[in-house]
């Protein structure tokens, strides 16, 4: 990546070719010669099947290949980031919950890590571990719905339904146990809103019975399938080094080979108590981003298992008072949700609201390499790679 | 842990810098037009990885945060400049094309410009909305949006 | 009896039971479909959501019939109407029974192929003249796909036809009464094995079904050629693709499952034609199951698999098949 490149800007600039040129729409203008060809500017999206929310993908195609690609994003901008300057540090959950609406209890997490670094708060290990449990099962239902929809953008219609029915099983617990299938506002700055409640560990239990075979089935009814392999094998191909230089996290990251995870690697919560692998991928391609989601899901049942397991006792939340103003300052906690480092920066200047808050979000980062993933590919495989991404439009455009 | 301090590694480069220890982690605070530079520089020692890049209203000035990574040793560094309102700050993307939407979204939720940007269209909001995220531009509730239609 | 009435009682026959079809038929794939898919598909008009598509039929023909401004008007009018009458056209040879069929055509095969093979001429038409660009890519595959595999399905009917040494779908269906051996029935699904499965992956993208699906390509050009049609002339096109399913089940019926006739035993003449709607339905089953379970091949792979697998396969198959019916077989079968 710093080939070509000296510390002084003007001379990379002109001598050595910038690493990674973003191409741009470039259409072939008409009348040039009688016989040119022209390139087609297809618009996928805002409203389309197949791109997880209001994405619109710009896609210049010679035929059916594609030759470049643009993501045009902010239909579903909210602007969370300025209402979250507008709302206590206890209502900004409600808020983030919104943002990556498939794994809202990530995106809560890290707030409330973020803040209580910022406060110097000591969170109770019962919180800690509760709050690891509760993103484990979120994450298993959010990597549910990612590989139910993988599957429908390669037009396996029937795995949907049947992934669909596990996740509906995640939901009701997390209901029970959170008062929301989506909207959790769960985790809170100092703890979590409530205690697990009595019994609850026995259904999680009676879920993880079928779990593994679920999950079994789903996986050889759709990466068993010899023409799903076929579709996923060797197309949107990510090397590490350009997974990297466009900040790609998470699942998409590792599937390039790279072995990062934050859960590993800079424990928080329950992490660091933890035992898991992290599985890797070689190439980079679709079916490398499959196998490691799907290897990262049965990792998630072993973590599962072990939280349900272990929880400890104690309080579940510490004590935070209801004006709270933290000290003025700058923070930033990441958490590994689905979709890779979920990143919150709060400055305070030491009012009742932060000053500014940064959503740093995965999906945002991950989809920032569509130009560089789908050219050279077919309409069917764009398709394909951008499911392959997981992008979530609510954290995508905030 | 990298080698080099990145204060040490900006001053061999020749650019002038403050560094401090806060509660965030290791920031270091230089001129807006020496970033690119900055950025290539700690790029040779190891801090290979932009997690983030965002703005920041002050009150005065607006603040810009880049969150650098040595991504071997986990070691995160925070790079802050002060740009004027409707400033310049020069384009990173070729360092690190991570900043390719990050600029984008800076430049239009703040109001201000990255020349060198390849793509300098808006990214999540629509033309001829005034930047959101500067302090002056008040949340307003529903009852006091006057609609154009109305 | 007179000739224009009975010219007219055929014809009206002939419509009847494609309209009926159609209706029973997207009725089934809603079922199948939704069974298949942990879900329980239409209950809610009339028992068992039975008068569902009805009500889904009637609202297509009170519709307002949309015309995108800068489409072709007249392609976007007629192509519809190009899909849907080859596929009408192809019930003709079909035989229902000893003496059943609106007419007796001695090279019914044929007919029925060569009709169909109009098709993608109007589905190419839809998605040209609908001026959308998803819609001309959809038209485009359909029109590529439809052609690659018309080859190995025709090649794939030759080794039934020559069995039987005749065109006409009645002599077919009558050279596989009887049994083999005194127990196998002399269907021509057990020499023909090799053809049959040939058929029945020709005939699943001849369809455009699921894993063949690329001109739709729901997830991808969200229903292609299709994409701009509203109100009846959307419903013609999908009352093609109904009857096309019904027409192709049927000919495999004919070409390989003995047709009318029940094995063993001698059909009277009033079962036949029901026996023959059942093996069809069984067919057009099996093709909703796959449609149900598969994932959707690219395009290039599906036209890689017709040239390089099918075609070889199903012309060595014609080749080697009629070596030994010349060679070893000529008395036996015969």
């Amino acid at each position: 990546m710093s080939d070509g490149h000296s510390w002084h800007s003007d001379v990379a600039l002109e001598e050595g070719r910038p690493a990674y040129l973003p191409r741009g729409l470039k259409r072939v203008p008409r009348g040039v010669d009688e016989l040119a060809t022209e390139h087609l500017v297809l618009n996928m999206g805002p409203q389309h099947p197949s791109t997880h929310g209001v994405l619109h993908v710009l896609i210049e195609l010679d035929g059916e290949e594609v030759i470049s690609a643009e993501a045009s994003l902010g239909y579903l901008h909210r602007g969370i980031e300025k209402l979250a300057e507008s709302r206590r540090y206890h209502q900004v959950a409600t808020l983030l919950d919104r943002a990556d609406y498939v794994s809202g209890l990530h995106t809560e997490t890290a707030f409330a890590l973020a803040t209580e670094k910022l406060a110097g708060i000591e969170v109770p290990w019962r919180a800690s571990w509760l709050r690891s449990l509760a993103m484990e099962l979120n994450r298993y239902a959010s990597h549910l719905v990612w590989l139910g929809t993988f599957g429908m953008d390669a037009g396996a219609m029937a795995p949907f339904l049947y992934i669909m029915r596990d996740r509906e099983m995640i939901l009701d617990i997390l209901e029970e146990w959170c008062g929301s299938r989506m909207m959790f506002n769960y985790v809170r700055p100092g703890g979590v809103f409530a205690d697990i409640p009595a019994g609850l560990d026995a259904k999680i239990r009676a879920w993880l019975r079928v779990a593994d075979s679920y999950l079994d089935d789903n996986d050889a009814l759709l990466g068993g399938n010899e023409i799903f392999q076929a579709r996923i094998r060797g197309t949107g191909l990510i090397d590490a080094a350009t997974a990297l230089a466009f900040g790609m996290t998470g699942g998409c990251l590792r599937a390039s080979g790279v072995d990062y995870d934050l859960r590993r690697d800079v424990p928080y919560c329950a992490y660091g108590e933890l035992d898991f692998e992290v599985p890797l991928g070689v190439n980079g391609d679709n079916l490398d981003r499959y196998t490691v989601r799907v290897g990262e899901m049965r990792q998630c049942l072993r973590l599962i298992r072990q939280l349900v397991d272990g929880v400890p006792e104690g309080d579940f939340t510490a004590k935070v008072p209801k004006v709270f103003r933290p000290p003025a300052g700058e923070s930033y906690a990441a958490v590994e949700s689905p979709r890779g480092e979920l990143g919150i920066h709060i400055v305070s200047d030491g009012g009742l609201t932060p000053y500014r808050m940064r959503l740093r979000s995965p999906a945002y980062f991950n989809l920032a390499i569509v130009d560089e993933a789908l050219a050279g590919g077919l309409v069917a495989d764009a398709i394909v790679t951008l499911g392959s991404l997981d992008i979530v439009l609510g954290e995508i455009d905030r | 842990m990298p080698a080099h301090q990145p204060a040490d590694v900006l001053g061999i480069a020749g650019i002038a810098c403050t560094a401090a220890e806060e509660g965030l982690g290791s920031v270091v605070r230089l001129d807006a037009d020496r970033i690119l530079d900055a950025l290539a520089a700690l790029q040779t020692v190891g801090y290979d990885f932009l997690v983030d890049l965002f703005g920041t209203d002050t009150g005065e000035r607006i603040e810009l945060t880049y969150h650098l990574r040595a991504f071997a040793t986990h070691e995160d560094i925070y790079l802050k400049v002060l740009v004027d309102y409707d400033g310049e700050a020069a384009s990173v993307w070729h360092v690190h094309p991570a900043a390719l939407y990050p600029e984008r979204e800076a430049a239009e939720l703040l109001g201000m410009s990255f020349p060198g940007h390849p793509n300098p269209k808006r990214l999540l909001t629509t033309d001829d909305l005034p930047p959101m995220l500067r302090k002056a531009e008040l949340i307003r509730e529903a009852g006091e949006v006057q609609l154009p239609y109305e | 009896m007179n000739i224009a009435i009975e010219i007219l009682v055929r014809f009206l026959a002939m419509v009847a039971l494609l309209l009926v079809n159609g209706v029973v038929l997207i009725y089934m794939l809603r079922k199948v479909l939704g069974h298949l898919h942990l879900r329980i598909g239409p209950n809610r008009v009339g028992p068992f959501g039975l008068l569902q598509t009805t009500n889904d039929v009637i609202k297509l023909l009170t519709k307002e019939d949309l015309r995108p401004a800068a489409a072709d008007a007249w392609l976007f009018n007629i192509a519809p109407f190009l899909v849907f009458v080859p596929s009408f056209m192809a019930y003709i040879p079909l035989v229902f029974g000893p003496e059943l069929a609106v007419t007796r055509l001695d090279t019914g095969i044929l007919v029925i192929f060569a009709v169909l093979s109009l098709v993608p001429i109007g589905i190419m038409m839809a998605g040209w003249a609908s001026n959308s660009k998803w819609s001309l890519i959809g038209g485009m595959r359909a029109a590529g796909q439809q052609i690659a595999y018309e080859i190995p399905l025709l090649l794939s009917v030759l080794g039934p036809v020559m069995m039987a040494g005749s065109m006409d779908p009645s002599a077919i269906v009558a050279a596989q009464s009887g049994t083999w051996f005194g127990f196998i029935p002399r269907w021509f699904v057990l020499p023909q094995i090799i053809g049959f499965v040939v058929y029945a992956i020709s005939a699943q993208a001849e369809t455009q079904q699921t894993p063949f699906d690329m001109s739709e390509a729901e997830s991808e050009l969200i229903t292609g050629f299709a994409n701009e049609y509203g109100g009846m002339r959307f419903g013609f096109l999908y009352l093609a693709e109904f009857s096309n399913m019904f027409i192709v089940a049927a000919v495999g019926t004919m070409l390989f499952f003995g047709g009318w006739q029940l094995p063993w035993i001698e059909t009277p003449g009033w079962a036949a034609p029901f026996v023959f709607i059942l093996k069809t339905y069984i067919g057009i089953f099996t093709m909703m199951w796959a449609r149900g379970s598969l994932p959707r091949f690219r395009v290039d792979q599906m036209l890689a698999f017709c040239w390089k697998r099918l075609i070889p396969i199903s012309l060595t198959w014609v080749v080697v098949w009629a070596c030994i019916q010349r060679l070893a077989f000529e008395a036996a079968i015969r």
